[in-house]
């Protein structure tokens, strides 16, 4: 099949459905009929399954070939490792993600944006991934800005979700503000905006280049929150409804890593140490996300800030293979992108059923607090279940994937045979049994005998929001066991990544 | 036919658990039935894999650089502890059936139970470093669990998180020293460090010993990480008795004797790990004494016997901690599940209101004087042969004040031993219970082990054998016979440390006379309450985590000029970074 059309296709389809999806929708709104509506829901899981269909063709065909790349106008885009790893995390968690919200979303003011907006992040994290010139990178990044930040703030009529969408929205155009001045420094220094033609001309220690290439980590940075730039997670991922909330944790701020890993590792030589920066600041979101975590009682804040800290563990990887040349750390970077987008997408889906269940269903907008899970287990015993799957794994525990991962990250930490290294393993290994602290104890809630109140009154939970689970579930157990499973997929990343290193 | 019962071994245990919590709790019988018919068919298997152990690794799964080649080897060392925990498993299985009798959660409970059998199967038949941290991983996580078994309980849950964090820290140390391993010697298999430990260079070989020591001292509960052990007795006794006494805390002697071949060199380390053992003998001896709580004196007994194997890994005699490793997994199992008896029958774990059980609980009180008999190394009990046999090689190490605490100890042993059998089963009862005789399930549970303390040191020929040079080509464990062991203890030096448990019993018959010199150790009572510190240290570390966790809580402002200052000034200190590093 020819290549262009197919990367044309996986760009195109879910961006063109959208609109579609919309008006379906709306039609069925404006209609007082349903029919539109469940067409609607159709049609996005339709296209999702019809881009990993695509996603699969061109996999296959680059494979075979050495260059994917294809031009529309201007643009360059083209296929490679990078693209392959987003595509499926963001195909598989969308999938999840857009059943478990049909009855999640149901009646909800404003359901027909909600799939359009969804398809349209969906389709932009796959642009992302195939974007292969610096601006045109920085466009998908604002699409998929820009769809988030309704979905953060999609409960339109609750202030908290207002405030937490405003606050997003405002700090994420700064990011991207910053992002695009340090394109600009690094176009004056390369003369073109093509990331294949950089070759060497990024490494050197030039002041233009040092400051675009802070102004790019912090402008993506903002996106992929690191710290000190992560004041916006807790409020976003705690507010959006909860598919949203593992979108978010799951793929997007990962994207905004990926956009700014693609663009630092150009500018990754002998004498420069972006991997170091990357390091340190992967050892200060471990710390701090740990930390902010421990003292939450509100369930989705709780794994809000959490994913600060499984955030830090994928700075640590990455900035361990810049620092060293090698692959092994990007690729346990890319491997903790891919299980922590199924543990965390479990998490959330765990929490927003039982917000649905306990709350929403209730019609009630409070938020889900720990006194809620108390002896949840008996009346939702296969959630629990899903819920403390996740949570282990999270904390690092095996037979999750969770474990593989980490070890993967540690083991390239530990290859620099350096003592400052070793000394960042103990640091990492200590923070992911720190994060036991507050992972355990929601489990131990939970398997109470003694209901709390919302519990006694929950309503039913539906098979609708049980199936995505368990297919994150069994992802996460054999992953868990087989880790080699994902190596196709980590490796070729990783090696993409570290390209501009003929490694 | 080695592989096929490997794969029981650690496989049905864990197919069992999934199956069993299908059920979702809604067929008690079906429950208890499944679960001891798992269990059984993993000890059978591990019988039978005691015929065809060796050294050669019978799986061989290639699963690339990162993670090694996945191998199961079922030498020695290995198929003895599968054993024991298959076999003491299956018996805190059939216990349960009347321990648990009615309880709600059964699923859970035997889920992880099974699921943790599996694992320490597979803990120690695997030569892969990464394996047996994910088995050992998991261990932590299956004692967690059952710990906290009760989670309306408080301390039951504080119980489990304090055992999860700090087993899991000393298993940094084994992560640590696994990740250490593969980057200077380019495999995940310890087989190629125990052949030639010069693989490594020295400064990391040394890092590795010391980081490894670390682990098994948390695993065992060893000094100075011995503060979660007696907590973890919150959970059930069958649990204590496994987990807590004969499998998951002998994970850390195992380490230990495992590695011994290759650290043996390393300066220091092996008067690192005597020292470990001794203070862990020495300061939960004399806490055992001072406590009141029965599994708590029971908790103490392990970490001090734990102590005594470690004592003996140092000491250079890997046989000797192996086989007091055997008798104690007997004898503790049976002192639990003794335990466990009596407090699910009269419903406190108090001694103080206990006394006079023994004429309730007839076939309870002699199985346990039996395993209290071993406990002290009365002879001919097997803790008798094992103890003796660790205090020999203690004294050939020529380290005598270490040697001579543990003589002491040994007298603290008995002292304790029998106060504890003393309150619970004589005299007259302190307060109003109701003790009923025990069921089957329990009776056949008990027995076989109260045999088995009494006869298990016969085997010694059959188990030198099983560790010698055909499956442990690097330990170099000499065949010892049955005359071979009688002429090596029944000596004089042995009658050092029989005197000294003379007295340690002498003491406590004369205990009225002695009270003048009872009162002058107050203050070692008021140490023992307060766990010579520790319990501070812990709280402390706890507290610390959490107020910095409130302070910083403060950079959440809400404020959304706060929150772009903080990505504005970011900008300016990486620019500044830049300006003086560039």
């Amino acid at each position: 099949m020819n290549t262009s059309l197919l990367i044309f296709g996986l760009i195109a389809l879910p961006l063109v459905a959208s609109p579609f999806v919309y008006l379906l929708g709306r039609s069925s709104v404006r209609k007082g009929t349903f029919l539109g509506m469940s067409f609607a829901k159709m049609l996005t899981v339709m296209v999702i399954l019809l881009e990993g269909v695509l996603l699969l063709f061109t996999a296959r065909e680059w494979i075979g070939l050495t260059s994917t790349y294809t031009t529309i106008g201007t643009t360059l885009i083209g296929f490679d490792g990078i693209s392959l790893i987003l595509g499926v995390i963001v195909l598989i968690l969308g999938f999840c993600v857009t059943i478990f919200s049909f009855p999640y979303m149901e009646d909800e003011d404003g359901e027909e944006k909600f799939y359009a907006l969804l398809l349209a992040l969906i389709g932009s994290i796959v642009g992302l991934g195939m974007a292969q010139d610096l601006f045109n990178l920085w466009v998908w990044f604002e699409v998929m800005a820009i769809s988030s930040y309704f979905l953060v703030a999609f409960y339109h009529d609750q202030p908290a979700s207002l405030e937490a969408g405003f606050k997003y929205l405002t700090q994420s155009a700064v990011g991207s503000a910053l992002a695009l001045f340090g394109i600009a420094l690094l176009f004056a220094k390369t003369g073109s905006v093509y990331i294949p033609d950089f070759g060497q001309t990024l490494q050197s220690n030039e002041p233009f280049v040092l400051i675009g290439g802070a102004l790019i980590i912090i402008g993506f940075g903002v996106k992929a929150a690191l710290a000190p730039l992560h004041t916006w997670l807790p409020d976003a991922h705690s507010q959006a409804p909860s598919g949203i909330s593992a979108m978010l944790s799951g793929i997007v701020i990962e994207a905004g890593l990926v956009a700014m890993l693609r663009v630092i590792s150009f500018m990754n030589g002998k004498d420069s140490n972006w991997g170091i920066i990357l390091l340190v600041f992967g050892c200060i979101n471990i710390l701090i996300g740990n930390l902010l975590a421990l003292r939450q009682t509100e369930v989705k804040r709780l794994l809000a800030y959490s994913s600060i800290a499984q955030v830090g563990y994928m700075l640590v990887g990455f900035g361990v293979s810049f620092y060293s040349q090698s692959i092994t750390g990007a690729a346990g970077g890319y491997f903790h992108m891919l299980t922590h987008a199924l543990m965390k997408g479990l998490a959330f889906l765990a929490a927003g059923s039982f917000l649905f269940v306990l709350h929403i269903a209730k019609g009630s907008h409070s938020p889900l607090v720990l006194d809620d899970l108390n002896g949840a287990s008996k009346k939702y015993p296969l959630v629990a279940l899903l819920f403390s799957i996740a949570l282990l794994g999270l904390g690092g525990l095996p037979p999750m994937a969770g474990f593989m991962s980490k070890w993967q990250i540690l083991l390239a930490t530990a290859g620099e045979k350096s003592g400052g290294m070793i000394a960042v393993v103990v640091f990492v290994a200590l923070n992911s049994i720190l994060s036991l602290g507050y992972y355990a104890p929601i489990i131990n809630r939970m398997y109470r005998h003694e209901q709390s109140e919302t519990v006694a009154a929950g309503a039913k939970v539906t098979s609708w929001m049980v199936v995505p689970m368990v297919i994150l579930t069994v992802c996460i157990l054999l992953l868990g066991v087989w880790p080699t499973l994902a190596s196709f997929m980590t490796n070729n990343a990783a090696a993409t990544l570290l390209y501009p290193f003929g490694v | 036919m080695s592989l096929i019962l490997v794969l029981i071994i650690i496989g049905v245990p864990w197919f069992g658990a999934a199956l069993i919590l299908l059920d979702r709790d809604r067929h008690d019988k079906l429950q208890h039935s499944l679960a001891v018919l798992f269990a059984l068919a993993a000890a059978a298997a591990a019988i039978l894999l005691t015929t065809h152990a060796s050294k050669e690794s019978v799986l061989v799964l290639a699963a690339g650089t990162v993670f090694g080649d996945f191998t199961f080897v079922p030498d020695g060392l290995g198929v003895f502890l599968t054993l024991i925990a298959t076999i003491i498993g299956s018996l805190a299985v059939i216990f349960s059936i009347n321990y648990m009798h009615g309880e709600k959660g059964l699923g859970r409970y035997y889920a992880y139970v099974l699921f943790f059998i599996g694992a320490m199967s597979g803990l120690v038949l695997t030569s892969n470093m990464l394996l047996m941290f994910f088995f050992w991983e998991i261990t932590a996580l299956c004692s967690y669990g059952l710990i906290s078994f009760h989670n309306d309980d408080p301390k039951a849950v504080r119980g489990g998180l304090k055992a999860l964090i700090i087993t899991s820290v000393g298993g940094v140390g084994l992560l640590t020293g696994a990740l250490l391993l593969y980057v200077y010697s380019s495999s995940f298999d310890y087989n190629i460090l125990l052949a030639d430990p010069s693989v490594i260079p020295s400064k990391i070989l040394a890092l590795l010993a010391f980081f490894f020591l670390v682990a098994a001292a948390a695993k065992s509960a060893q000094f100075p990480f011995q503060t979660w052990l007696p907590d973890a007795m919150e959970a059930p006794s069958p649990i204590s008795a496994l987990i807590h006494a004969a499998t998951m805390v002998n994970a850390g002697v195992y380490l230990l004797a495992r590695f011994f071949p290759a650290f043996e060199g390393v300066a220091y380390w092996k008067e690192a790990v005597m020292a470990v053992g001794v203070l862990s003998a020495l300061l939960a001896a004399i806490m055992a004494l001072f406590a009141n709580d029965f599994k708590r004196v029971l908790a103490y007994s392990t970490v001090s016997q734990l102590g005594y194997m470690v004592y003996a890994v140092g000491a250079g005699s890997v046989l000797a901690s192996q086989f007091h490793l055997f008798s104690h997994s007997i004898f503790k199992a049976l002192l639990f599940l003794g335990a466990g008896a009596v407090i699910h029958s009269i419903g406190t774990r108090d001694m103080t209101k206990m006394g006079g059980v023994g004429k309730a609980m007839p076939f309870v009180k002699w199985v346990f004087i039996i395993g209290a008999l071993a406990l002290a190394g009365i002879p001919i009990l097997n803790g008798f042969w094992s103890k003796e046999m660790i205090l020999e090689a203690g004294h050939a190490t020529g380290a005598p004040v270490l040697y001579w605490i543990m003589v002491f100890v040994a007298g603290l042993t008995a002292l304790y031993t029998i106060r504890m059998v003393w309150m619970v089963f004589y005299g007259e009862p302190r307060s109003d219970y109701h003790a009923h005789k025990v069921g089957v399930a329990m009776k056949i549970a008990l027995a076989p082990l109260a045999a088995a303390a009494l006869t298990s040191w016969l085997v010694i020929g059959s188990f030198t054998k099983l560790l010698g040079e055909e499956s442990l080509p690097y330990h170099a464990i000499e065949s010892l016979s049955l005359s071979g062991m009688f002429h090596e203890v029944v000596s004089l030096p042995t009658l050092i440390p029989l005197a000294v448990i003379l007295l340690g019993i002498l003491c406590w018959i004369f205990r009225e006379k002695l009270t003048g010199i009872g009162k002058l150790f107050g203050w070692l009572r008021w140490l023992a309450d307060h766990s010579f510190g520790f319990e501070a240290i812990n709280s402390g570390l706890v507290s610390a985590a959490q107020s910095s966790a409130e302070g910083l809580r403060v950079t959440q402002t809400g404020i959304l000029g706060w929150n772009i200052l903080g990505i504005l000034s970011t900008i300016i200190v990486l620019f500044t970074l830049f300006a003086i590093g560039a």
